[in-house]
């Protein structure tokens, strides 16, 4: 019978107490391993697709808006440039592919991405071999050949039903509503040039998931003679005299509709109707692919010296967006996790020192069969190491269910699908420094059982 | 076997436990006879090593324990003894086949492979092994006390310690229970220190020990 089955046995006698404190420690552990997680996790998605293209190419202005939206497919356009930029990029020594992206329209929330074909066919390097390997692959159908033909990610697929040969009606926008709705509040769906479904894509774990794709053609098309600025500021004048019917969600579309178009209207120096008139021959960026990644700072600077555009390296600010704005957060969420853990230290010394008080007599039998006083420091020890370690299981699985919760959100956010019961290095170190400090907060009552005093606890009654 | 000379214990203000001298032979059953707070208790702990006297000689099986440091009178108290309390002193959270085992587990008397069969044994041996899987909260004080006795010659000592051992059980288990520790003692040819206030109790044994005077109060100056 080992000093680890002894303490085992002791902790098994008083299950409450040692489950309340293995409960304390696990509620630490738990925040600590989901925000361990999350990060790292979301971080590790987030840069697998940022390495997918080495630049992009998009208007003047925020770098992390111009990544988010024509790399990730969550957020604005910044505005767009023209598309003779993409057309010179193309040519450009050292460029491996080019893609040009167009996005404005929005099928039930999810983004309409007008590029070419080859989008689609586009490759991701493995650094370490060297390799390209295809990023997207098809479950049904194929890729679009033609405009007004368009393709669905998987994730829109599966969560819109809409099926290979359907029609898709695109609207101007990001935000999901009605069409009732929509005529309130001024915005409108292209009803009149429905898309086709030619071709579903397979789940990828990238944003490519939550997107549609189609020829950019299309997105011309439809922009370039729709002409939908005017429209809606017409609309939204009409509506004004009828305001009071409008809830408080069409009046914030109606805002995000006018912060696009005024958006829209600065970053190109354009009017509404100029840019009407231009809409064929702009995109909202332009995603490359260089021969090498060792040149992305070279062409960098090369576009943002000879164009009138913008370029950025997306992993690069997707790390800045990490170690910056993400980290403090990080920070704060950790030190409460931490806080947690030596609340449950406390716990655990003071559920020990207890324990010890009411066993005094217990460890001076052990000390007259002939049990050491190292030995009994040992075996308290040990209870501290049980319970610290079985707060860690505990909080691991908590933490990794609670990741697992989260991921569902992330999914249908981002197009990310994020592991939950993961092991990284610095939640090793973390359960590294808990259980230390849990064995810590045994040391105290240990020393209490070292020094008894044998003879007077053996007289106890 | 047993040899206290000249051994002095300040057990508090003003209060002082002096042996003058006592021997106990091998294979010796001596009962330390006396009435409660003599100093019965402080002899017993003195001889295992649970107490450290301030002066004289305490010498066991050829050992001068006084002289062992804490670490080394732990090893020998668990090689050598076996006891037995007046209040059975069963851990609680262990069945009786662990709380034998437990005994063997601190002293390197018996080889691990055979802990389990001699504390089935011993069990056996004082007509509770169909109890082995009962934990002492279970079982009636006349079987926790027997369940002492097992535990107390598991490591097969050479002396087995007594405090008291029928001081909380009936007249009827009284009686079992001493016949019982004479008769395993006789078996296992150890040496047995008897503690009892009972005299009548302490005669049933070959040698008395009157502890009624080793109790001393200083003079005060």
């Amino acid at each position: 019978m080992s000093l680890w089955r002894i303490a085992w046995t002791y902790l098994w006698h008083r299950k409450l107490t040692t489950v309340l404190t293995m409960l304390s420690v696990a509620l630490g552990v738990a925040l600590i391993t989901a925000v361990l997680t999350l990060r790292d996790e979301t971080r590790k998605r987030f840069e697998e697709e940022g390495q997918t293209f080495d630049i992009v190419v998009g208007a003047k202005g925020s770098a992390l808006q111009l990544v988010l939206c024509a790399v990730y497919f969550m957020d604005r356009p910044p505005g767009n440039i023209a598309l003779d930029v993409y057309e010179a990029i193309r040519e450009e020594e050292f460029v491996h592919a080019a893609f040009p992206i167009g996005i404005g329209d929005s099928f039930q929330g999810f983004p309409i991405v007008g590029t070419t074909s080859e989008y689609l066919e586009h490759t991701r390097l493995d650094v370490r071999t060297e390799e390209r390997a295809r990023v997207l692959a098809f479950a049904e159908g194929r890729n679009f050949e033609a405009p007004m033909e368009i393709v669905l990610g998987a994730h829109v697929a599966r969560t819109t039903g809409v099926i290979l040969g359907d029609q898709v009606v695109g609207t101007h926008g990001f935000i999901e509503l009605s069409e009732r709705v929509l005529e309130q509040v001024g915005g409108h769906s292209h009803a009149d040039t429905p898309y086709m479904v030619v071709g579903i894509l397979q789940p990828s774990n990238s944003p490519n998931d939550r997107a549609l794709f189609t020829d950019i053609h299309s997105v011309w098309e439809i922009h370039g003679e729709a002409g939908h600025f005017p429209e809606w500021h017409g609309a939204e004048e009409d509506d004004h005299a009828d305001h009071d019917h409008v809830d408080e969600c069409e009046h914030e579309y109606e805002y995000e509709l006018e912060r696009e178009h005024e958006h829209a209207h600065e970053q190109s120096g354009t009017s509404p109707q100029e840019q009407q008139t231009h809409a064929a021959d702009q995109v909202t960026a332009v995603l490359v692919q260089l021969d090498s990644p060792g040149d992305r700072f070279y062409f960098k600077d090369l576009v943002n010296r000879k164009y009138n555009a913008a370029a950025d390296i997306p992993i690069q600010v997707i790390e800045r967006l990490y170690d910056q704005l993400l980290s403090t957060a990080k920070t704060v969420l950790l030190a409460v996790g931490y806080l947690v853990v030596v609340v449950s230290a406390l716990s655990i010394l003071i559920g020990l020192y207890l324990s010890i008080l009411q066993r005094r007599r217990d460890l001076a039998i052990m000390r007259a069969l002939g049990a050491s006083a190292y030995e009994i420091f040992g075996a308290i020890l040990i209870e501290a190491f049980w319970v610290t370690l079985l707060g860690i299981g505990l909080g691991w699985l908590l933490g990794g269910a609670t990741t697992y919760g989260l991921s569902a959100v992330i999914s249908a956010r981002f197009g990310m699908t994020i592991g939950a019961f993961t092991l990284g290095r610095d939640a090793l170190n973390a359960y590294g420094v808990i259980l230390f400090v849990g064995m810590l907060a045994g040391v105290l009552p240990a020393w209490q059982a070292y020094r008894a005093d044998v003879a007077r606890d053996l007289a106890r009654a | 076997m047993i040899t206290l000379e000249q051994c002095q214990r300040r057990l508090g203000p003003g209060v002082v436990f002096h042996c003058e001298h006592f021997h106990a032979p091998a294979g010796a059953h001596v009962a330390l006879w006396g009435p409660s707070g003599c100093g019965k208790s402080t002899m017993l702990n003195l001889i295992s090593g649970l107490l450290t006297p301030d002066a004289g000689r305490v010498v066991v099986d050829g050992v001068e324990t006084h002289k062992l440091g804490d670490a080394a009178m732990d090893h020998f108290r668990g090689e050598r003894f076996g006891f037995v309390f007046q209040t059975f002193n069963l851990l609680a959270p262990f069945t009786a086949l662990q709380n034998i085992m437990l005994a063997m587990r601190f002293s390197d008397t018996v080889p691990s492979s055979e802990w389990r069969s001699r504390a089935r044994e011993l069990l056996e041996r004082v007509g509770l092994e169909h109890r082995r899987h009962s934990r002492p909260a279970t079982m009636s004080v006349g079987e926790q006390q027997r369940v002492a006795i097992a535990r107390a010659l598991a490591n097969r000592p050479k002396i087995v310690v007594a405090d008291e051992p029928t001081g909380s059980l009936d007249p009827k288990n009284a009686q079992a229970v001493m016949e019982l520790l004479l008769e395993v003692c006789d078996e296992a040819h150890v040496t047995f220190l008897l503690v009892t206030h009972e005299r009548g109790l302490a005669h049933r044994l070959p040698n008395q020990f009157d502890c009624s005077v080793l109790i001393r109060e200083e003079a005060r100056s």
